[in-house]
């Protein structure tokens, strides 16, 4: 038997015990309540361009259709059909004016608004027996967007998703805005790994210290530029809010010198400054650091990185990734991985960008090869007795009387916000394990439960109204269905 | 799934549609599937089996050297669409698309002491099935449509993978034997159940 209030303590602590890689209890645990009130992301705006357009993705085991309706706004709909529960939609991606149950054929708007009813009123008895009017299917709790990356929760007193990633904002923007258009993901690769879904995402905030080893051959190769992968100590890491990463150090030289070591040409060069704060760009242009790896709690991650993509050229392509790490169970994880470029970025930009991700990360990518095949081994060996007497040492950065080992740098060396340190250490893995444990430790509140057909139906919208679908001025009730227009 | 047939809104090839096989070559099959015993057809069959029995035993330098300097390497992403929609890969996104230098680099790390994914190596097993070829409008250029099922293993106890798939290659006769000059491979998985594409299909 585990016991959460030993593990949490042990974890705040910096020492990890090492069944929480794979442990049923923790496990229903974390369901419970990280991924029962977390801000999950679920996908981009750039996914469902036009009225219509839609992509289904899943919250651990709920199934919800990411919308674009044809008022242009943003819906996250669970996928039940409020009469037998059947998915209403069985496909990945489409566009559609309508989704319809196959069961008994109920069908919904892509806003969620109910409009057919087969037989209401001879079945029914008409709206006195089923309030057909007002009911949807029944929307994300909480639904909130940054930069086109569309967040859900399934707490509907969440806070607002910009208060949530707070600083972290700040190093999103190099990921997600290099011009006023943002960025378009094209994807994702999905495929599931034997791996515990921490793993991807503590590596994914923090770990420099693995590059050197685990990442050794991509340098042998000529894929990576820098001669020895260990140049990463020389780089930073960061926590902003509730999200934190990693940065490489860029030779001496203007900002403009060192967006295009990276390899940005530049015209999008030109739209970051114009884009881009002062401290955004000092960060690099002054401070000289370039963001690679980060995390977002609990399970979202981005990757920046910049390999060459083709031979008897010193050129490198910059590419940048957004993934979830969707648990599966204590021992499995679905990664969904994303490709993301600037909206405005030229062609071949976009497409040599494109291959630089598909040799690096991915289902194929190189780097990931590797630390896939260390996250597997490692959740196998956590699943045993033996791993319940190992408390796992991850204080790196920190002496035994909690001091630092290499202080945070002032406002005076580094532009950005939050606590950043240059070297090795795990202060943001620590950072992300310090808020799951305040999440397994905080019971959840009963949710509320909605009672089909006979109360209109409460939820979310991005416009932050609170007006559900149906209350939406302007809108009209007829309708023909046409499903997969 | 027929390749040719994944995408029913443009007449285009899944190759023609990548991101990245501008460079690829175009040649297409003409007629019905050849005999099987066919003389071409059974080149064609000896070259896929061979090829299973390099990629078995992770020969990728000689593997390598029966790849066409132009080749498109291509593994769409899959996804699960209405019947009606025309199309069933995602969209500018593939597992691979890759030309012979990026298939170079993949070879390159495996060859090196610190590919770890395959260090212990997996156990592979390819299995190949449905073969069926034909004529192109070049003599010295067939189509060979084919089934792939690969079974890996790692470690003693883990629960091995496998990927179905099905393939059509663009075969180019030359000095030194047939290369490959195209290939396109159409997994059967939306959701690829294997740790990683550390593995040629």
């Amino acid at each position: 038997m585990t016991d959460p209030r030993g593990v949490l303590q042990d974890v705040r602590q910096g020492m990890i015990p090492a069944h929480i890689y794979n442990d049923k209890e923790i496990f229903e645990l974390e369901k419970e309540r990280v991924f029962g009130r977390s801000w999950l992301f679920v996908g981009h705006e750039s996914e469902v361009p036009e009225a219509g357009d839609y992509v289904v993705r899943r919250v651990l085991e709920d199934s919800f259709i990411i919308s674009r309706d044809e008022h242009g706004e943003i819906r996250a709909l669970f996928n039940m059909c409020l009469h037998r529960g059947m998915q209403v939609c069985r496909t990945e991606m489409g566009n559609a004016s309508h989704f319809r149950c196959p069961y008994h054929g109920w069908s919904y708007r892509n806003d969620g608004r109910i409009v057919g009813l087969p037989f209401h009123k001879e079945a029914y008895g008409g709206e006195e027996g089923f309030r057909k009017k007002g009911q949807t299917l029944l929307p994300a709790p909480s639904l909130g967007i940054y930069n086109g990356l569309i967040f859900v929760s399934l707490d509907p007193d969440a806070e607002p998703l910009e208060d949530f990633l707070g600083d972290f904002k700040f190093y999103m923007d190099y990921y997600t805005k290099q011009s006023g258009d943002g960025i378009e993901l094209r994807g994702p690769q999905r495929w599931r790994v034997k791996a515990n879904w921490k793993i991807g995402a503590e590596n994914f905030a923090g770990d420099m210290y693995h590059t050197p080893q685990t990442h050794t051959s991509v340098v042998e190769i000529g894929l990576f530029r820098e001669p020895k992968a260990e140049k990463r100590k020389d780089g930073t890491t960061y926590w902003a809010g509730n999200g934190g990463g990693t940065t490489y150090k860029l030779p001496e030289g203007t900002l403009e010198d060192r967006l295009r070591y990276v390899g940005y040409p530049d015209e999008m060069i030109a739209r970051m400054k114009e884009q881009w704060s002062q401290e955004q760009l000092d960060v690099v242009g002054k401070d000289g650091f370039m963001v690679s790896a980060a995390s977002v709690f609990p399970n979202m991650s981005f990757v920046h990185n910049w390999p060459r993509v083709e031979e008897g050229s010193d050129e490198v392509l910059p590419f940048i990734s957004i993934r979830q790490w969707q648990p599966i169970s204590e021992d499995e994880t679905e990664i969904v991985s994303w490709f993301a470029v600037d909206k405005n970025a030229p062609e071949e930009f976009k497409a040599l960008s494109y291959k630089a991700y598909l040799m690096c990360f991915g289902s194929g990518g190189m780097f990931e090869q590797d630390d896939v095949e260390n996250w597997v081994s490692l959740t196998s060996t956590a699943g045993g007795p033996m791993a319940r007497r190992l408390l796992l040492n991850s204080r790196m950065g920190m002496l035994e009387n909690g001091q630092n080992v290499v202080e945070p740098l002032t406002s005076e060396q580094y532009s950005g916000p939050g606590s950043t340190r240059i070297g090795y250490s795990e202060y943001n893995q620590r950072e992300l394990l310090l808020r799951w444990a305040d999440h397994l430790e905080r019971p959840m509140e009963k949710a509320a439960q909605l009672q089909v057909g006979t109360s209109p139906a409460q939820g979310g919208s991005p416009d932050g109204t609170g007006h559900s679908p149906a209350e939406r001025p302007g809108s009209s009730a007829v309708e023909t269905v046409s499903v997969e227009a | 799934m027929l390749v040719e047939s994944a995408n029913e809104r443009t007449s285009k090839t899944l190759s023609e549609q990548s991101v990245l096989g501008g460079h690829a070559p175009r040649t297409q099959r003409t007629g019905e599937s050849l005999p099987f015993n066919d003389r071409l057809h059974l080149e064609a069959h000896r070259w896929l089996v061979d090829e299973a029995y390099l990629l078995d035993e992770q020969d990728y330098e000689t593997w390598m050297s029966r790849i066409a300097e132009d080749v498109h390497y291509l593994m769409p992403v899959r996804v699960t669409t209405a019947l009606g929609a025309g199309y069933s890969t995602s969209p500018g996104m593939a597992h691979l698309d890759e030309n012979k230098y990026s298939l170079s680099r993949r070879v390159a790390r495996f060859a090196t002491e610190h590919a770890w994914t395959e260090d212990p190596p997996s156990r592979l097993r390819h299995y190949i099935t449905n073969v069926r070829t034909f004529r192109t409008e070049n003599a010295d250029e067939i189509i060979v449509d084919s089934a792939v099922l690969l079974f890996r293993s790692r470690g003693d106890v883990r629960e091995a993978a496998t990927v179905s798939a099905g393939r059509e290659d663009l075969l180019r006769r030359t000095a030194a034997g047939w290369e490959l000059a195209r290939r396109t491979i159409l997994v059967d998985e939306s959701v690829i159940r294997m740790q990683n594409l550390a593995i040629f299909l």
